[in-house]
C-alpha cells in the first residue's frame, strides 16, 4: 500500500468514528500526495464540511459530482451540508439533484421529505417518504418520518401505525415511541396502544424507551400515580441518563409532588448543567417550594450565560417580587414585556408584581389587567346554548389548579359544600391535583363531576366545559400557577366570575362577568377601578375553614415575657421598604417591643440578613427583630403562641394569614388601600367582628398599634375569646356562607337571563338583578 | 435521539424493587424487578421480592407457586417461610401459616416479625394463650412497632383481659407519641368496653397534640354522643370530615348536625354501617328502647279487609326488613310468603335464622324495588323511611310495585314544632342530630295522595324511648287506587 493510500485509509477510519477533526490532516495529505481518487476527495470534502473549511468541503463535493455526473453521493453530501447549515431551499433543490440520479436513495427521500414538512407541504412530503418505506422498509427513521407527515396531514391511525412500524424496527429510540404516544389519543386507540406498550414491557424488560413511552402515555390518560410508577422505574433502570429523569421531574411536578420533582431535576441539572431549559424547569420547582432564593440564583445564571429568554425573566420577576424586592421585580416582567410587547406570559408576569408594589393604584392596576386581556388569544365560538330558565338547577365550574391545601381551598371549600345541591351541581375543572390531599378530597366528595385538564390546551379546555353545559364558571386561579384564566377568554360558560386565586385586584378580562367580593374589599364607589360587575355577598367574599388540626390558643405572652411581640407572617413579597419603616417608626415608639418575621423565605440566611439590615438601617437592634423560617402548618399555627399582635403588610394585607392568626387568637391591624388584595384583612376583620382593628392612614396604623400595645388586659381578654367569636363569626358560617353564596350566584345567573331573553312586547323589566 | 442504555446493576435494582414494595407500590416495582431477573441468574432473594410482589398485587396462587419453588430450593430460608406463613394466613391455611411462621422462628430466632407471624397463626388456631405469648416476645423484640402491640392486645382482649391490652396500647403511645394508629386502636378499645369517658380523654390528647386523623375525631364523635354532649360530638363529626370527606356516615352525622345543607334521604354507606354495626345486638337493644312498631303493624293489618274475613292476603316485600322483626310480629296472619330487602349483610344473616323468609336480598330499597318488576298486594316498611328525607321517590315505585287495591304500610317518626314553636327543616320534613328524618302528618298524607294512594289508616303509636322520653311516631295504611302506569 503507498502511504498516500495509508493516508486516505487513515482518514476514513476516522471518519467513521466521527472524528472529523483529526480526519482532516491525512485527508488533506493524502491528496497533497496524489490520491485524487473521487471517494478519497468526497471523504476529505466531508472532513472539510463538517471540522475544516465548509466553503472547501463544498467546492470539492461540486468537483466530483462534475467528474462523476453519475454518482449521487457528492450530490447528497452537499445536499446535508447545507441543510445542516440551514440554507433549506438550496438544500431542497441539492436533494432533488440526488433523486433525479437515483429515485431511491433514501437518506435523500427522508431528508426532503423533513424539509417539505417544515415548511408545511405536508402532503408532497407524504408521498416522497411513501416511497421512501417502499424501496427501504427495514428503515427506522423513514418510517417515523412518514408517521411524522402523517401526522402533519391529519391522518393520526396510520401515523401511529407508522412510528409503531418504526419502534419495531429500533425498539429503544425513544423519539419513536414518544411520537406515537403523542398521536395516540388523536388516533383513537389508546387503550390499544397502552395494551401493546405493556405488553412490550413485559416481553423487554431491559428497554426504557417503552416504558418511557407507557408512562407517557399514562399521564396523557390521566393515571398520573401509574405513570409515575413506570417513569420512576424506567429512570432507574437509566440512572444517568437525562431524558427519563426529566420526563420523571415533570410528571413529579404536575402532580403537585413537588418535593420529590425538585430532587429529579436537581439530578438532570446536574447531568446537562448547560441546558437553560433543564435549569428553568428547576428553578421552576424550587420556586414552587419557596426556595425563592435559590430558584432566582439559577435563573440569574442562566440568563447570564444564555441571554435573555422570556420565559426565565418571568420565572425571575415572580421569584424576585417574592423576596421583597418588589421595584425589581416590576422592571423585570417590564424587560420582558419589551422582549415581546405581545407575548402573554410576560404581561401575566407584571400583572402579578404589580399589586405587590407600594403605591400602585387601582387604576394602573386594571390598565394592566387590560393589557393582559388585550393579548390573550381568543377564537371565535359558537354560542352557547345553555337554557335561560332563571330558576333552574345549574352547573357550576370551579377552575382552578389549587382545589387543595392553599389559601384557595382554606378559604372556599367550606362555602362550596354548603351550596344547596338541589340548586348547583359542582364540577371541577382542576390542575396540579393532589389525591391524597383533604382539602382536593373535599372539594372531590362536593363536586358531581372532577376533570382534571392539565392535558388540555385551551381550546380543549373550553370545549370541555361546553360539552358539559357549565352554566357558570368561576376563576379560582387568575394568572397564578397552573392558572387557566386566559381559556376564560373563549367563554367557558355564559355567566363567568372571579372568585379567590390570585384575586389581587380586577381581572380585566372582558368576558368575566362579575367579581366575588363585599362591602368591605369593594365599598360603594370602587366600580370603576373594577372591568367586571361587583356581585358583593352579604358578609365576607370569603369562608374560612379552620384546620382540625391547629393547636390550642395560649395566653397572651406578653403577660409572661413582660415586652409586647408583633409579628407578621405574611409572605415577604408583601412587605415593602415601605412596609419596613413604618414598623421601624412603630418599634421606636415601643422601645421594649419585638417583631417576629416568619416565612418559608426567611429559611434563606442571606434573604433574613438582608431585611435584619434593613430595620438595622432604621434604628432597630437585630435582637429586635426575629426571622423565622418554614415550618409545617400545624407549627406555623402554633407560633402564634409567641405573637401578641399581627401587624399586617400593605398594600398587599394577610388573608388566609389574618384569619389563621384570628383563629390562633391574635387580631391584625391593617391599613386597607384602593387595590383589592389591600382590603383582604379589613374584609376579615370586619368579617369576625373586630373592625375596630382597621386603620385609616399610616399614621392611625402606628397610632393603634402604640395603643393596642398598651393595652394588655384588653388584648388578654380578646385573646382569651377570639377563637370561639370567630368560629360563631360569618367568617366560620359555612351553613350562612353556602346561603350567600348559592343567592349571589342565582342573582348573576338571573342578570344573563334577562339579558338573553328578548323582552316580550309591552313587558316592562322592572328587576335590577345586579345590585 | 440515539437509543437509551441500561444499567447493570441487578442488585441496585433488587434493592430498589424492595423499597418499592414496602411503599406499596407494586407496580413500579414490577418492571425492576423483571429486569433484575434477566441481569442475574435466580437467588431466594429475588424470589422472594417476586413473592412479594405476586402477595401485594392479588395474585396468591403465583405468589404460592414461587415461595413453594423457593422454599424447596431452600429450605432454610427465614424470608420465604415467613412470606409464606403470611400468604398462608391469608388464604385461610392456619395449621400451614403455623408451621411456616415456626420455622421461620427456628430459623431467626431474633426476628420479631416471625414471632408476631407465628402469634397471629395461633391466635387464628384459637390457642390464644400461647399467642399472647409468642406476641409479647414479637413486642419485646420490637416495642415499637405498631402492628405487633395491636396484634397483641387483640389477644389479649380475646383472653378478656382488657386492662392489660389497653395498657398494651397506651405503652406504645408512650414509646411512639406521633403514631395515630397507636392512639386510634387505644381509643377504639375505649369505645368497645363503653368507657366513653377514656376514650374522649385519649382522643383530646391527640387532637392537642395534633397527632389525629378523621378516624381519631370520628370516635371522639362517638364517644362524645354515646355521653350525651352531643354539640361537641357536632365539632368532632365536623372535624372528621374535613379529614375525611368520603366518608357517608360522617356526612350523615354532620347534616343531622345542620352544619351542611340536608341531603334527601340517608346514603347507602351510613344505613349500611349503622346496621352492620348494630346487628348483633338490634333486637335486645330495640326491645330496651320500647320498640313498638311491630306491634303496631299488627294491629293496623288485622283490619285489613281480607285478614278481617280470614281470607289469605298472599306474598308480603318487607322494605328493609333488617333482622326479621315485622316477619316475627305478623308471622302467623293469612299473609306470606315473605320476602325481605335490607341494605345491611349482617342483619340479613340475622333474619336468615329465624326461617321466616322465602328470600332475603342485600339491596337498597328503591334500587331493589326498580330492578324487580314483581307487583305485590302488601308492602310493609317500619322504621324505614326515617332515613329518607323526601317520600315522593319511594311512594311512586311503591305504587308501581303494588298489586290494584294493594296496601303499603309504613311507619315514620313525627315531626313535631321545637320548643320555640318553630317547625323544623322545611315543613315537610328534617333531619334530626342522631342521622334519622321526622316528618309532618299532613306532607307523608298529602304526598301519599300525590303518588295515587289513598289513605285508609293512620295510627300515631309510640315509636319508642329517646332518654328516657317517648318518641313519637305516625303509622300509614295507604291502598293503590289509581292505576296509570
Amino acid at each position: 500500500m503507498t502511504i498516500d493510500v495509508h493516508l486516505s485509509a487513515v482518514g476514513v477510519d476516522l471518519l467513521a468514528a466521527g472524528r472529523f477533526q483529526d480526519a482532516l490532516a491525512p485527508l488533506r495529505l493524502a491528496v497533497s500526495l496524489g490520491d485524487t481518487a473521487p471517494a478519497t476527495l468526497l471523504n476529505l470534502a466531508i472532513a472539510e464540511d463538517r471540522a475544516g473549511d465548509r466553503d472547501r468541503g463544498r467546492r470539492l463535493m461540486r468537483q466530483v459530482a462534475v467528474r462523476l455526473p453519475d454518482w449521487d453521493e457528492p450530490m447528497l453530501r452537499l445536499a446535508e451540508s447545507l441543510r445542516a447549515a440551514g440554507e433549506t431551499m438550496a438544500a431542497e433543490e441539492a436533494y432533488g439533484q440526488v433523486l433525479d440520479l437515483n429515485p431511491s436513495r433514501p437518506e435523500a427521500l427522508i431528508a426532503l421529505g423533513g424539509l417539505l414538512l417544515m415548511r408545511g407541504q405536508g402532503e408532497e412530503a407524504r408521498t416522497l417518504l411513501i416511497r421512501c418505506c417502499g424501496v427501504a422498509p427495514d428503515n427506522a427513521e423513514a418510517w417515523n418520518t412518514l408517521g411524522l407527515t402523517l401526522r402533519a396531514t391529519k391522518a393520526p391511525s396510520p401515523a401511529l401505525t407508522a412510528f409503531v412500524k418504526a419502534q419495531t424496527l429500533r425498539p429503544g429510540c425513544l423519539d419513536y415511541v414518544l411520537n406515537g404516544v403523542e398521536i395516540t389519543l388523536d388516533a383513537g386507540e389508546s387503550d390499544a396502544e397502552l395494551a401493546r406498550l405493556t405488553v412490550a414491557c413485559g416481553q423487554d424488560p431491559l428497554n426504557p424507551a417503552i416504558q418511557l413511552g407507557r408512562g407517557m402515555l399514562l399521564e396523557r390518560l390521566g393515571r398520573r400515580p401509574e405513570a409515575i410508577d413506570v417513569l420512576e422505574a424506567a429512570a432507574a433502570l437509566t440512572p444517568d441518563m437525562v431524558v427519563p429523569l426529566r420526563l420523571l421531574g415533570g410528571v413529579l411536578a404536575r402532580s403537585s409532588q413537588v418535593a420529590r420533582a425538585q430532587q429529579v431535576l436537581r439530578r438532570v441539572s446536574e447531568l446537562d448543567p448547560d441546558n437553560p431549559q433543564v435549569r428553568n424547569d428547576h428553578a421552576t420547582v424550587l420556586i414552587r417550594l419557596h426556595r425563592h432564593a435559590e430558584g432566582r440564583t439559577i435563573l440569574l445564571d442562566v440568563l447570564d450565560r444564555h441571554g435573555p429568554d422570556i420565559a426565565i425573566l418571568c420565572n425571575l420577576a415572580n421569584a424576585t417580587a417574592c423576596l421583597g424586592l418588589q421595584e425589581e421585580a416590576v422592571a423585570i416582567a417590564r424587560r420582558a414585556i419589551g422582549l415581546d410587547p405581545r407575548a402573554v406570559l410576560p404581561r401575566r408576569a407584571l400583572c402579578n408584581t404589580l399589586p405587590y408594589r407600594d403605591a400602585t393604584t387601582g387604576a394602573e392596576l386594571l390598565a394592566a389587567m387590560r393589557d393582559c386581556s388585550a393579548v390573550l388569544p381568543r377564537v371565535a365560538q359558537p354560542p352557547l346554548g345553555n337554557n335561560p330558565d332563571p330558576d333552574r338547577p345549574l352547573i357550576v365550574g370551579l377552575l382552578s389548579g389549587t382545589l387543595r391545601s392553599h389559601p384557595v381551598g382554606w378559604l372556599t371549600v367550606a362555602g362550596v359544600e354548603t351550596l344547596d345541591p338541589d340548586q348547583f351541581s359542582l364540577i371541577c375543572l382542576t390542575q396540579n391535583a393532589a389525591p391524597e390531599d383533604p382539602i382536593a378530597r373535599r372539594y372531590r366528595a362536593a363536586a358531581r363531576g372532577w376533570i382534571e385538564v392539565d392535558g388540555l390546551n385551551d381550546a380543549a379546555l373550553t370545549a370541555v366545559a361546553r360539552d358539559r353545559h357549565i352554566d357558570i364558571l368561576i376563576d379560582l386561579g387568575g394568572y397564578g400557577d397552573a392558572a387557566r384564566m386566559p381559556a376564560c377568554a373563549n367563554r367557558l360558560a355564559p355567566v363567568q366570575i372571579k372568585w379567590v386565586g390570585m384575586q389581587a385586584h380586577s381581572s380585566g378580562v372582558a368576558e368575566m362577568d362579575w367579581f366575588l367580593t363585599d362591602r368591605w374589599e369593594t365599598p360603594d364607589g370602587f366600580e370603576p377601578l373594577y372591568s367586571e360587575r361587583l356581585l358583593r355577598l352579604p358578609d365576607g367574599y370569603v369562608c374560612y375553614s379552620p384546620p382540625p388540626h391547629a393547636p390550642d390558643v395560649v395566653a397572651l405572652p406578653a403577660l409572661t415575657s413582660g415586652f409586647v411581640t408583633f409579628g407578621c407572617f405574611n409572605n415577604l413579597a408583601k412587605i415593602t421598604p415601605r412596609v419596613i419603616e413604618t414598623w421601624a417608626a412603630i418599634l421606636r415608639r415601643i422601645p421594649d417591643a419585638r417583631l417576629i418575621l416568619k416565612t418559608h423565605q426567611l429559611s434563606d440566611g442571606p434573604t433574613a440578613d438582608r431585611f435584619l439590615a434593613a430595620f438595622a438601617s432604621l434604628g432597630i437592634a437585630g435582637d429586635r427583630i426575629e426571622p423565622r423560617g418554614s415550618s409545617g402548618h400545624r407549627a406555623f399555627m402554633g407560633q402564634y403562641g409567641d405573637v401578641d399582635i399581627v401587624l399586617d403588610p400593605f398594600p398587599y394585607s394577610g388573608g388566609l394569614t389574618t384569619c389563621e392568626a384570628l383563629w390562633m387568637g391574635v387580631p391584625t391591624i391593617t391599613l386597607p388601600g384602593e387595590i383589592f388584595a389591600s382590603r383582604h384583612s379589613a374584609s376579615h376583620m370586619s368579617n369576625a367582628g373586630l373592625p375596630d382593628w382597621v386603620a385609616g392612614s399610616v399614621e392611625d396604623y402606628m397610632d393603634m398599634a402604640v395603643a393596642r400595645a398598651g393595652d394588655l388586659a384588653a388584648l388578654a381578654d380578646l385573646r382569651a375569646r377570639l377563637r370561639d367569636q370567630v368560629r360563631r363569626s360569618p367568617l366560620c358560617d359555612a351553613p350562612r356562607f353556602g346561603r350567600g353564596l348559592g343567592a349571589a350566584l342565582r342573582r348573576a345567573w338571573q342578570a344573563w337571563c334577562v339579558e338573553t331573553s328578548p323582552p316580550m312586547p309591552g313587558h316592562v323589566q322592572s328587576r335590577n338583578v345586579w345590585k | 435521539m440515539d437509543t437509551i442504555h441500561v444499567t447493570a446493576d441487578a442488585d441496585a435494582l433488587r434493592g430498589r424493587a424492595t423499597q418499592l414494595i414496602d411503599a406499596g407500590r407494586f407496580e413500579a416495582a414490577r418492571p425492576l424487578l423483571a429486569a433484575a431477573r434477566v441481569l442475574a441468574p435466580p437467588s431466594p432473594e429475588l424470589t422472594l421480592v417476586g413473592a412479594r410482589l405476586a402477595l401485594g398485587s392479588g395474585a396468591w396462587e403465583q405468589a404460592m407457586r414461587e415461595l413453594d419453588d423457593g422454599i424447596a430450593a431452600e429450605p432454610a430460608h427465614a424470608g420465604l417461610r415467613k412470606c409464606r406463613a403470611d400468604l398462608r394466613q391469608r388464604i385461610g391455611d392456619r395449621e400451614g401459616s403455623a408451621r411456616d411462621a415456626a420455622e421461620a422462628v427456628i430459623f431467626d430466632p431474633a426476628d420479631p416479625q416471625a414471632k408476631a407471624i407465628l402469634g397471629l397463626a395461633l391466635l387464628d388456631l384459637g390457642r390464644t394463650a400461647d399467642a399472647v405469648a409468642c406476641l409479647a416476645e414479637a413486642v419485646a423484640g420490637a416495642p415499637t412497632d405498631f402492628d405487633y402491640r395491636q396484634a397483641l392486645s387483640s389477644a389479649l382482649e380475646k383472653t378478656g383481659d382488657r386492662d392489660t391490652a389497653l395498657l398494651v396500647l397506651t405503652d406504645g403511645i408512650d414509646l411512639c407519641p406521633a403514631s395515630v394508629a397507636m392512639r386510634n386502636a387505644a381509643i377504639l378499645l375505649c369505645v368497645r368496653r363503653r368507657d366513653f369517658t377514656q376514650a374522649v380523654r385519649l382522643a383530646e390528647i391527640a387532637r392537642s397534640l395534633g397527632i389525629a386523623d378523621a378516624c381519631t375525631f370520628g370516635l371522639k364523635g362517638h364517644a362524645l354522643s354515646s355521653l350525651g354532649r352531643h354539640d361537641e360530638a357536632a365539632v368532632a363529626y365536623q372535624d372528621a370530615l374535613k379529614l375525611g370527606p368520603e366518608d357517608d356516615y360522617v356526612r350523615h352525622l354532620v347534616v343531622s348536625s345542620s352544619a351542611m345543607p340536608d341531603s334527601r334521604r340517608a346514603p347507602e354507606g351510613y344505613v349500611r354501617t349503622v346496621f352492620d354495626g348494630y346487628a348483633d345486638r338490634f333486637e335486645t337493644h330495640l326491645i330496651s328502647l320500647g320498640y313498638r312498631i311491630p306491634g303496631a303493624i299488627r294491629t293496623m293489618l288485622q283490619a285489613h279487609p281480607k285478614i278481617a274475613a280470614g281470607l289469605p292476603v298472599g306474598p308480603v316485600l318487607d322494605l328493609g326488613c333488617g333482622t326479621g322483626l315485622v316477619a316475627l310480629a305478623i308471622g302467623d296472619l293469612p299473609l306470606g310468603p315473605f320476602t325481605g330487602v335490607d341494605l345491611s349483610p349482617r342483619m340479613l344473616t340475622h333474619a336468615r335464622v329465624k326461617r321466616l323468609y322465602t328470600e332475603l336480598r342485600e339491596a337498597d330499597i328503591i334500587a331493589d324495588l326498580a330492578e324487580h318488576p314483581q307487583r305485590w298486594p302488601l308492602i310493609v316498611a317500619a322504621d324505614v323511611l326515617c332515613y329518607f328525607g323526601t317520600l315522593e321517590e319511594i311512594l311512586a315505585i311503591v305504587h308501581q310495585r303494588l298489586e290494584p287495591g294493594g296496601w303499603f304500610v309504613f311507619s315514620v317518626e313525627a315531626m313535631l314544632p321545637d320548643h320555640d314553636g318553630i317547625i323544623p327543616g322545611n315543613g315537610n320534613w328534617a333531619l334530626h342530630r342522631q342521622g334519622r328524618y321526622v316528618h309532618a302528618e299532613h306532607y307523608v298524607y298529602e304526598a301519599a295522595c300525590a303518588a295515587g294512594f289513598r289513605v285508609t289508616r293512620v295510627d300515631r303509636p309510640i315509636v319508642r324511648q329517646e332518654a328516657g322520653a317517648d318518641v313519637p311516631g305516625l303509622l300509614f295504611a295507604v291502598e293503590r287506587i289509581r292505576d296509570d302506569d
